[in-house]
């Protein structure tokens, strides 16, 4: 027989994890917004560039830019991992991880030498764990990852890339699809594989949807203007690649906290139940020992 | 080109990755291109242009807005001037102290190789572009 105390203690303690876990589902879900938000502004960015891109390459014709490039031999890669600061977050880190654990064995078994840097405490000690040296580490993209902090790393790379010191940029991150959908996903940012992510008019003077095609002034020329672009094509998308991460962190974590809710309201019905049946246990065999000592008394 | 457009007001569009920071109806505004700034009134030819640090202004009636914006692009089209910038802050918002501190860092900054002399010269334009747009605004 279980005693009466205790269970009201325990549900008690369940009761208090709940408020816990749905206050922190409650954040997740405003961060979350927040977060979503900010994407969706990025996207205005991104698009402009993108039609920007299309426009030019239509003047300019082939472009040739060291970003864009194929190294025909990778001797060096780095593969940059973004994982969260903080866990209670469901599978989010794990997923990610996994996925940079296989592109680092993949690296292994193709002798090819890799430098790895991680953003995020989690994955920090990850590789404490797993033995595995990291060669930069940044704990500052929280949430809200900006721009110039990015653009700043981005910068780096550039610089590290056109210089010969890395040949491949890889990027292990949460891709965001929808708020239903998130998927780990390890790609490749350097070299660019494509400038234009999608050709919607082409470059015929006769686009699809009958609007002729601008004929552009360029100040400077138009090969120029790409050569220009690409770095800030390269500087979005690895904000995107941020952005993407915040938010598949923010939605992993509400979907883990109203996991977590829901488990406890759970527990706490099954042991409202025994502490029921415990209760009304006791006064049943406190009745009987009553009625006995009534009848012994007659 | 369609005539009639160009009885009509441009409308300015400011775009930066973190937010779209303006989108309003101007009547004329000066961009700052690389190699100097460039005004633009309503019914322009189709443009586009690389931005070097400056001073955006769009010009609405008797009022004037202006902000600092730090290189970029610029999109002239059918009366819309896109502009694509990473950072843009308002005139007024450009403090003088933290962008002299910029200028300091930026002279300071390596300058080696040809990749960190680009890096270095960007560096200081921006912040002499920013010193100079807080002097004319406080």
């Amino acid at each position: 027989m279980a005693n009466s105390r205790v269970l009201l203690k325990r549900r008690k303690a369940v009761r208090n994890i709940r408020k816990i876990t749905r206050t922190m589902e409650l954040i997740a879900t405003t961060r979350f917004k927040k977060a979503l938000d900010r994407a969706t502004e990025a996207e205005a960015y991104t698009r402009k560039i993108a039609e920007l891109a299309v426009d030019l390459s239509c003047s300019a014709g082939e472009v040739s830019h060291p970003l864009l490039e194929k190294r025909p031999t990778i001797r060096k890669n780095l593969l940059l991992v973004l994982t969260a600061n903080r866990g209670l977050c469901g599978g989010y880190n794990s997923n990610v991880l996994r996925e940079a654990a296989r592109r680092i064995a993949e690296l292994r078994t193709a002798n090819t030498e890799f430098d790895l840097e991680m953003s995020g405490k989690r994955g920090a000690t990850w590789c404490r764990f797993q033995g595995l040296a990291l060669s930069a580490f940044y704990d500052k993209f929280e949430d809200k990852p900006q721009f110039a902090q990015v653009a700043e790393l981005a910068t780096k790379y550039i610089t590290l890339y056109v210089g010969g010191q890395i040949d491949r940029l890889d990027v292990a991150y949460m891709k965001f699809h929808n708020p239903a959908r998130q998927e780990a996903v390890v790609e490749t940012l350097l070299p660019l594989s494509t400038l234009v992510t999608s050709t919607r008019h082409g470059c015929d003077p006769v686009a699809a949807d009958g609007t002729t095609a601008v004929d552009y002034e360029y100040a400077p020329s138009a090969a120029d203007i790409l050569s220009e672009l690409v770095p800030m094509a390269f500087q979005v998308r690895l904000f995107k690649c941020f952005l993407d991460a915040a938010v598949s962190e923010q939605i992993a974590r509400r979907i883990a906290m109203k996991a977590a809710t829901e488990n406890a309201a759970e527990l706490i019905k099954s042991i409202t139940r025994e502490y029921n049946r415990a209760r009304q246990a006791h006064i049943t065999k406190e009745l009987a020992e009553i009625i006995a000592g009534a009848e012994a008394l007659k | 080109m369609n005539p009639t457009t160009s009885t009509s007001s441009l409308k300015c569009v400011v775009v930066t990755p973190e937010k779209a920071v303006l989108d309003v109806k101007a009547e004329f505004i000066v961009l700052p291109l690389y190699d100097g700034e460039f005004g633009v009134l309503p019914g322009h030819a189709p443009l586009v242009g690389r931005l070097g640090p400056g001073e955006l202004r769009v010009k609405q009636g008797e009022k004037t807005l202006a902000y600092f914006v730090d290189g970029g692009f610029a999109q002239v089209r059918a009366n819309v001037v896109t502009v694509l910038t990473p950072r843009a802050i308002e005139a007024k918002d450009v403090a003088p102290i933290p962008s002299q501190q910029m200028l300091a860092d930026a002279l300071a900054m390596p300058a080696d190789t040809p990749r960190q002399r680009e890096l270095r010269d960007a560096a200081i334009a921006s912040a002499r572009a920013r010193i100079r747009i807080s002097e004319k605004y406080t």
